[in-house]
């Protein structure tokens, strides 16, 4: 009998579907790891054992009894306990008392237990004393800690739940390699004692590490559930990718041939900032450069550095021969940059403003005006909004009344006004409809042919392999690999993003 | 109090709420309604004598609010709470350097416009390089200015309007009006100018809606700002010395209630303190209105003290529909 058996688990979340038929079988003693590309619904489901998330539907048994959880708190009650992510430790309070937030010891009269609470947290700090690092204790305040001293406290706070089923959602994303031997001999030892684990992670050398059997997902679907030795790599990716996606993958002809006799607009040497470590590339006009790779693993930060927007620490910065140091978006933008950021509410749109004042900026930086006639201006933001295909009743209507993919065009003319030279996109199309994505990246293939050189960021792979010549992957901060040509394969993608730096 | 009703997409649902929905013609019909309510009370109040002097009185409070309006709009909790001691520094300033004297008006007007210049480069500097919030920062300079007033008159009269000055603002200078609602005037139009036809006044509402995306579009956020409190103290420098010229000296104290007016006039006029949007139309109404009730609770012989209490609760009550309409947005 195993210790946890999920059934055709579904969650939706309105018209998107988070999880369609999530399996899993977890054993006694066993490190489970569960693996899928970025939402494929491996969190949901981990949040649904947890009892942070309610299933739609789907069978839940425990000890091979079905149960409903209405909770974390009851979750945790039946031995299960998940590591955040996100982290979820209680800042201004101490490292020990974070360590017992779950269980707080208690005397009698309802009182904490200072005694116990610091003996407790010693325990556990004792398991990671050698790789904490300095400026640890137990009194020390949470805030005061490196972001890896945090994750080791989520970290012990997990463990001292004691319970019998431990989930780990990317527990180590922020620890270096001792920490992470440290971590997973405690693993090891916990398996021994005989409770489970479901463990998961993007580095494909941890799972080959620590795995007793490997999980699948895929569109919100288990694919498949193998033990570790009888699987390799190849094997995992191809499961991930899908056997419908192999051939799909566009590769576009010859790009970086005939690119390379472009002329270099952009050439950047190990630029270096917070999450961002020796990235070197040459951009060439005329060309999209996709930036690849898992979540967060810099390709915003990198494009957010080069707008001005953060700052850049080490490294140089080369616009057409000329080196730059953009100091501010104000300053890039002066030397030709532009940036769209997919999160339009916050960088983006000026709210409950008119179109006309949400396209105008940019043109009244470039051109120095500071009159400001709508006759006059409606003759330069119109075409930039019919180039985009806007629809819009009038210059006059608020941005808030349009459609989200309406508002990015908005957004997008702002720039077109005034054409730059180098065009940074963020994840431009997070949350807008199939048909405003087409137009826009006609619009950005458009651009290109007419000389702008640009860089995209995209969180759907799908739309990185089919939109851009080349495409950069980024692993933790550094690049880890560049696809050119018949190189541009999902596959590749995949294996560059998960495997890390080869 | 329909007026507050902002100008929300999501509130128009509301069905009577439509027709209320803009601020400006709320504020008419309130206007008409209390000249109504006034000439009832008081036979006399809605003449076209007494409506000049109280339009007198709303112009001094309305340059005051052009520049609170400039600063709240620019978002971010702006807010010059400062305004009533730069009035009342101004006014002793201009006081002192005319001393009674046509010639000197000049001079004042630029020592005065100097002075709260400096006043406001201060706070605007506080509050963008040093990030103290605006109320606090305006509220010390405020302490500050009152502070050093009352060091250096010790509470005593001084100075004195030149003629000209003081004809300026209550006798007849064209077509029958007084001077100073012509200037009155001339404010609305630069303001109307500044916020609707000028790029600085499309960055104004950028970084009151957005300041985030106003940055990355390239906007000087700190700059934009820094000119948002100079102009409210300027403002506040130029309503002094008129009111020097309407009062013909001038006291320690003598700005003290435009703090809180000249809020609630902004906010009376539609410009809700999160800022973003609004403009000094609606400003203008709310300062008249402001005056109206003023008058109106004069007539029936309430106290300044409590008209205060009065003001104190329209602004209160004004804050509550504020707040509300801030968690529909959120």
């Amino acid at each position: 009998m195993s210790r946890l058996k999920l059934q055709q688990i579904c969650k939706y979340y309105d018209a998107t579907t988070a999880l369609a038929s999530g399996d899993l079988l977890l054993e006694s003693g066993e490190i489970h790891v569960l693996i899928g590309a970025n939402g494929s619904g491996k969190s949901t489901l981990c949040k649904v054992v947890a009892g942070s998330v309610r299933p739609d539907g789907g069978l839940f048994e425990l000890n091979g009894k079905p149960v409903t959880l209405f909770g974390p708190k009851a979750a945790r009650d039946m031995g299960i306990c998940l590591f955040y992510q996100e982290l979820s430790l209680a800042n201004s309070l101490s490292v020990a008392q974070n360590i017992n937030l779950y269980h707080l010891p208690t005397h009698a009269g309802g009182l904490v237990d200072e005694a116990e609470l610091a003996r407790r947290a010693e325990h556990y700090i004792d398991k990671f004393r050698k790789v904490v690092g300095e400026n640890f204790s137990a009194d020390t305040p949470v805030t005061k800690l490196r972001p890896d001293q945090k994750q080791l406290v989520e970290i012990m706070k997990t463990l001292a739940s004691e319970a019998e089923i431990l989930i780990f959602d990317e527990p180590t994303s922020a620890l270096d390699r001792s920490q992470v031997d440290c971590f997973f001999s405690i693993l090891r030892e916990l398996k021994e004692e005989g409770r489970s684990i479901i463990f998961i992670s993007h580095r494909m050398d941890e799972i080959f590490d620590i795995a007793d059997r490997i999980t699948v997902i895929r569109d919100g679907t288990t694919v498949s559930s193998r033990p570790i030795n009888e699987t390799d790599q190849a094997t995992i990716i191809r499961d991930m990718i899908g056997e419908q996606h192999e051939t799909a993958a566009q590769i576009s002809v010859s790009p970086h041939d005939q690119m390379a006799n472009a002329e270099i607009c952009l050439k950047a040497e190990a630029l270096g900032g917070t999450q961002l470590r020796n990235v070197g590339f040459s951009l060439a006009r005329g060309e999209i450069l996709g930036l690849g790779g898992l979540h967060g693993q810099g390709q915003s930060t990198l494009l957010r550095t080069l707008f001005g927007a953060k700052r850049l620490t080490t490294g140089t910065l080369e616009l057409n021969g000329r080196l730059v140091h953009p100091a501010s978006p104000r300053a890039a933008i002066k030397l030709g940059f532009s940036y769209v950021s997919g999160d339009r509410v916050r960088d983006g749109v000026i709210t409950g403003r008119s179109i006309m004042e949400n396209v105008s900026p940019i043109h009244f930086l470039k051109d120095r005006k500071f009159l400001a006639f709508p006759s006059v201006l409606s003759r330069v933001i119109e075409p930039a909004l019919a180039s985009l295909n806007t629809k819009y009743t009038s210059l006059g209507a608020s941005i808030s009344s349009l459609s989200g993919g309406n508002q990015q065009k908005v957004v997008i003319a702002r720039w077109l006004t005034n054409p730059p030279d180098i065009l940074l996109l963020d994840d431009p199309t997070k949350g807008i409809d199939l048909s405003a994505k087409s137009e826009l990246f006609a619009l950005v293939r458009k651009l290109a042919d007419e000389g702008m050189a640009i860089i995209l960021y995209s969180s759907e792979d799908s739309e990185l392999l089919a939109h851009s010549d080349r495409i950069l992957v980024f692993n933790n901060g550094s690049v880890s690999r560049e696809l050119v040509g018949e190189d541009k394969t999902r596959f590749n993608l995949y294996q560059a993003a998960y495997s890390g730096a080869k | 109090m329909t007026i507050m009703q902002p100008t929300n997409p999501q509130d128009s649902r509301s069905s009577i709420i439509v027709y209320f929905k803009n601020p400006l013609l709320v504020a008419f019909i309130l206007i008409v309604l209390l000249l109504i309510a006034g000439e009832t009370l008081s036979p006399g109040f809605a003449s076209m004598e007494q409506i000049l002097r109280l339009l007198i009185v709303a112009a001094l409070l309305g340059i005051v609010a052009a520049g609170q309006n400039l600063v709240i709009l620019g978002g971010r909790e702006g807010i010059d709470l400062s305004v009533g001691g730069v009035v009342s520094l101004s006014a002793v300033l201009a006081g002192n350097v005319m001393d009674g004297n046509n010639a000197n008006i000049i001079a004042a007007i630029l020592v005065c416009l100097a002075a709260g210049g400096l006043v406001g480069l201060i706070n605007g500097v506080g509050v963008t390089i040093f990030g103290i919030p605006p109320l606090v920062m305006t509220l010390g300079m405020l302490g500050v200015l009152q502070g050093l007033l009352v060091v250096i008159r010790q509470g005593i009269p001084s100075g004195l309007a030149a003629p000209a000055l003081a004809n300026f603002v209550s006798k007849p200078f064209l077509l029958n009006l007084p001077g100073i609602l012509w200037l009155w005037i001339a404010v609305g139009l630069l303001m109307a100018f500044l916020l609707m036809r000028t790029s600085l006044g499309y960055k104004i509402y950028a970084i009151g809606s957005n300041e985030n995306a106003a940055y990355m579009a390239g906007v000087p956020v700190k700059r934009v700002r820094v000119m948002l409190f100079a102009l409210s103290s300027m403002f506040a420098a130029l309503a002094g010395i008129c009111i020097l010229g309407y009062a013909g000296t001038s006291f320690a104290n003598v700005g003290d209630s435009y703090m809180l007016s000249s809020i609630i006039a902004v906010v009376l006029g539609g410009t809700p303190l999160s800022g973003g949007k609004g403009g000094y139309t609606g400003t203008m109404a709310g300062a008249f209105l402001l005056i109206l009730m003023q008058s109106i609770l004069t007539t029936l012989s309430i106290g300044e003290s409590g008209r205060q209490v009065v003001f104190g609760i329209t602004l209160l009550f004004l804050l509550l529909f504020y707040g509300r309409s801030k968690a529909l947005r959120g």
